[in-house]
């Protein structure tokens, strides 16, 4: 989502100045503060803190409001300073000792710690637990997954403090109070709309916000109730799951105008994906049985051209597959799975023209049309080109079969040849 | 020693040589008798020779310059309409020169054709009997209309029995040097029923690894050429496996090219068939059948369709445990 340039982000703009201003994670912050004020009686047990939880939900800001408060200097690094033992060295001397020159306390920050990848950023990871082993100041670690197996060993050395998505109702507080700020008067609504969908990604319902309300005086629900999913990679799985999952006919409808990609190709999603959700045979039946009838209008819009019935095609492949789960429980992660069939047709198609090419060849041969050729006689051909060349060699000659076909029916490489050279 | 299909290489040239299908040889050998012959229907499972009479039947009557007198059609390739106005009244009209005053249109694999091309088929063969007879080959009789059946004369092909089919396989065995054990011709004969077409092709692809034909070399055979079967799809889904039975179905329409229509006329005959769905469901699949086959003819999407069907099963499947 984008804006116009001479605006600043509301993202930074309204970012919390103090703690109490974050949304949520109440718990979580207070943890963060005792350990940091904790250093004040010595260097405690566990030199570092592990903040983690998905983006968007205030671990940086934590971190920022908090230097803030306590008025430390806050040192702050991100992955790209950090990939290499070298570069962490580099800074390693801010950490051993606590005050700085001018008095402040310092507090280290390393974050995006998923950042840092394999083979590349070798070293990286040992080198920052061995600053936080020798650390004379309070250094914090921000990651979405404290568990990668890659930081197992730092994460030995550093008290883990959990930060969890807030609830819809914190983030519309949130926004009610950017709101304000900006002078937009907005429907509650319309805010809870944003906030939901931004499943407790505060950020995100910030941008949201700015994209929707900057330059009006008032958002009202209608304002956002079409805004499309954010275009996140995972997009084709979330309609899914609604499709899958969802309870409301109209929201599940929606799901189309969600996905990025056209009612065809996301039939086939659905179609790929439903065996592997609905589990319940009298769910899976309906399910089913409700994609074929969507099926049946589009051919019906094939034959008549009458693309007005597109409605009952996504009637049913998306609020019709919906309502077919009765018994079915929502299954924990479910991976989603490409089409098959898509990527089975391409492959496909030039097989089909060979197969279709050697049928008119056997017609003319054997009294038989080039589609029972194709199906009663190939196989057989197939069989006799794999095993017997000196035979094959007497069939390419009465079948007058060219060397594309010679090599599709011997299979290999090699036994093409020795069928070619059996021939000529 | 020069290859071809043996299929075609022993394939009888005359009625004479025909082994087999007693009762209709020594009619149709009355007809070349009688140097006339009328508008037949050929109808029976493949591989019974009905193709080869009627070729041997031209054979017998115009003698070693058949071909000129004759034309072959295939209705599955060349069904619509159109060719029933054009090539094959083009044909029908123009008298051949020669003894017989009339030429022999062969119409094979007739029940593919379009309703609308029999209608115009059935003017066609009124207008022009004193030019050209027709010879219909059919699987099924009863898709081919009235008012053409009723202008023709009928004749039935059966399987063939046990003896007439190890005798044929013998004789090709022998003049090919192929050493063919008795549980190799029995195997062969039942996986093929009398479907001599298929037999003859299973024993050739059978003699090209090069070994004698025994049970094991057979079923190698029929395995690699037939590697998805509808049963084996069927027995997935009642057991519940959705996933595996689709798998087993796209292979069928994408890979081995089988059509729709052939794979839900196999599944109605095999959901009757099984000993593993209530008796009960079965009435109420042949429902779903039905409408699925119906669909089909509608422009659906053929795996879409039949993949709801399997679900059915799925359904079925679990009703008995």
């Amino acid at each position: 989502m984008k804006w116009p340039v001479m605006y600043a982000a509301w993202t930074v703009k309204h970012k919390p100045k103090t703690l109490a201003d974050v949304v949520g994670n109440e718990e979580a912050k207070d943890r963060l503060v005792d350990w940091v004020k904790s250093w004040e009686e010595g260097v405690p047990k566990r030199r570092a803190a592990f903040l983690y939880g998905p983006p968007g939900i205030g671990k940086t800001v934590s971190v920022e409001a908090l230097a803030s408060d306590l008025d430390m200097e806050l040192v702050e690094k991100n992955a790209s300073d950090y990939r290499t033992e070298e570069a962490v060295q580099r800074f390693a001397g801010l950490a051993s000792q606590y005050g700085t020159l001018f008095g402040k306390k310092r507090l280290i920050l390393f974050d995006e710690l998923d950042g840092i990848t394999g083979r590349e950023d070798r070293g990286g990871v040992g080198a920052i637990t061995a600053v936080v082993k020798a650390a004379q100041c309070p250094i914090v670690l921000i990651a979405n997954n404290a568990y990668d197996p890659r930081l197992t060993t730092l994460r030995y050395y550093c008290l883990l403090i959990e930060f969890r998505k807030p609830p819809a109702g914190e983030v519309v507080k949130h926004l009610k109070l950017v709101c304000g700020r900006e002078g937009v008067e907005a429907d509650e609504a319309a805010l809870k709309f944003i906030a939901q969908r931004s499943e407790g990604d505060v950020r995100s319902a910030v941008n949201d916000l700015q994209a929707l309300a900057q330059g009006k005086k008032r958002l009202v629900y209608e304002d956002v109730s079409w805004l499309a999913y954010r275009d996140r990679k995972d997009a084709i799985f979330n309609v899914l799951r609604l499709v899958f999952y969802g309870k409301s006919c109209e929201a599940v409808k929606r799901a189309v105008d969600m996905a990025d990609v056209d009612p065809d190709m996301l039939f086939e999603w659905i179609y790929e994906n439903l065996p592997y959700h609905l589990r319940d045979p009298s769910d899976l039946v309906r399910a089913m049985d409700s994609l074929a009838t969507a099926d049946l209008y589009r051919g019906r819009i094939r034959v008549s051209q009458d693309w007005v019935l597109t409605r009952y095609v996504v009637d049913f492949m998306t609020a019709g597959v919906a309502m077919a789960r009765e018994k079915t429980q929502p299954a924990g992660f479910v991976p989603l799975r490409f089409p098959e069939r898509i990527r089975m047709l391409s492959r496909m198609r030039s097989e089909r023209q060979m197969q279709r090419e050697i049928g008119l060849k056997i017609k003319r041969r054997c009294h038989i049309s080039a589609r029972a050729g194709t199906k009663e006689i190939l196989p057989y051909l197939r069989v006799i080109f794999e095993e017997d060349a000196k035979m094959a060699a007497g069939l390419v000659k009465w079948l007058d079969l060219d060397e594309a076909m010679i090599e599709y029916l011997a299979g290999t490489k090699t036994q093409a040849k020795a069928v070619l050279k059996a021939a000529f | 020693m020069g290859f071809e299909m043996w299929a075609e290489k022993y394939r009888p040239k005359s009625l004479g040589d025909m082994v087999n299908q007693k009762e209709i040889v020594n009619r149709l050998k009355s007809f070349v008798e009688a140097r006339n012959i009328p508008h037949c229907i050929f109808a029976g499972p493949p591989g019974t020779g009905k193709t080869t009479a009627a070729l041997c039947l031209a054979h017998d009557l115009y003698g070693d310059v058949y071909r000129e007198h004759l034309m072959e059609l295939n209705a599955s390739d060349e069904r619509g309409i159109n060719v029933v106005r054009e090539t094959v009244k083009t044909f029908a009209r123009i008298r051949t020169i020669g003894e017989i005053p009339f030429k022999i249109m062969i119409l094979d694999e007739a029940d593919n054709m379009t309703g609308d091309a029999q209608q115009a088929l059935r003017r066609t063969m009124e207008r022009f009997t004193e030019t050209c007879r027709f010879i219909l080959i059919a699987n099924y009789s009863g898709k081919i209309i009235e008012p053409i059946q009723s202008r023709c004369a009928p004749f039935r092909f059966t399987y063939l029995p046990h003896e007439d089919h190890d005798a044929y396989l013998k004789r090709i065995a022998r003049a090919e040097g192929v050493k063919l054990l008795e549980e190799g011709l029995n195997a062969v004969f039942e996986v093929c029923g009398g479907d001599l077409r298929r037999a003859t092709n299973t024993l050739q692809a059978a003699a090209s690894m090069g070994k004698p034909v025994d049970e094991d070399t057979v079923y190698s055979v029929i395995g690699r050429a037939n590697p998805v079967d509808v049963r084996e799809m069927l027995k997935l889904a009642v057991k519940g496996d959705f996933v595996g039975a689709r798998e087993k179905l796209r292979e069928m329409i994408l890979k081995y090219g089988v059509a729709g229509s052939d794979i839900i006329r196999q599944i109605h005959i095999e959901v009757f068939r099984m000993k593993d769905v209530p008796e009960p469901w079965k009435i109420r699949l042949a429902d779903a059948i039905g409408e699925v086959d119906f669909r089909l003819v509608q422009g659906a999407d053929e795996e879409v369709q039949l993949s709801a069907l399997l679900a059915h099963l799925v359904e079925a499947g679990a009703a008995l445990k």
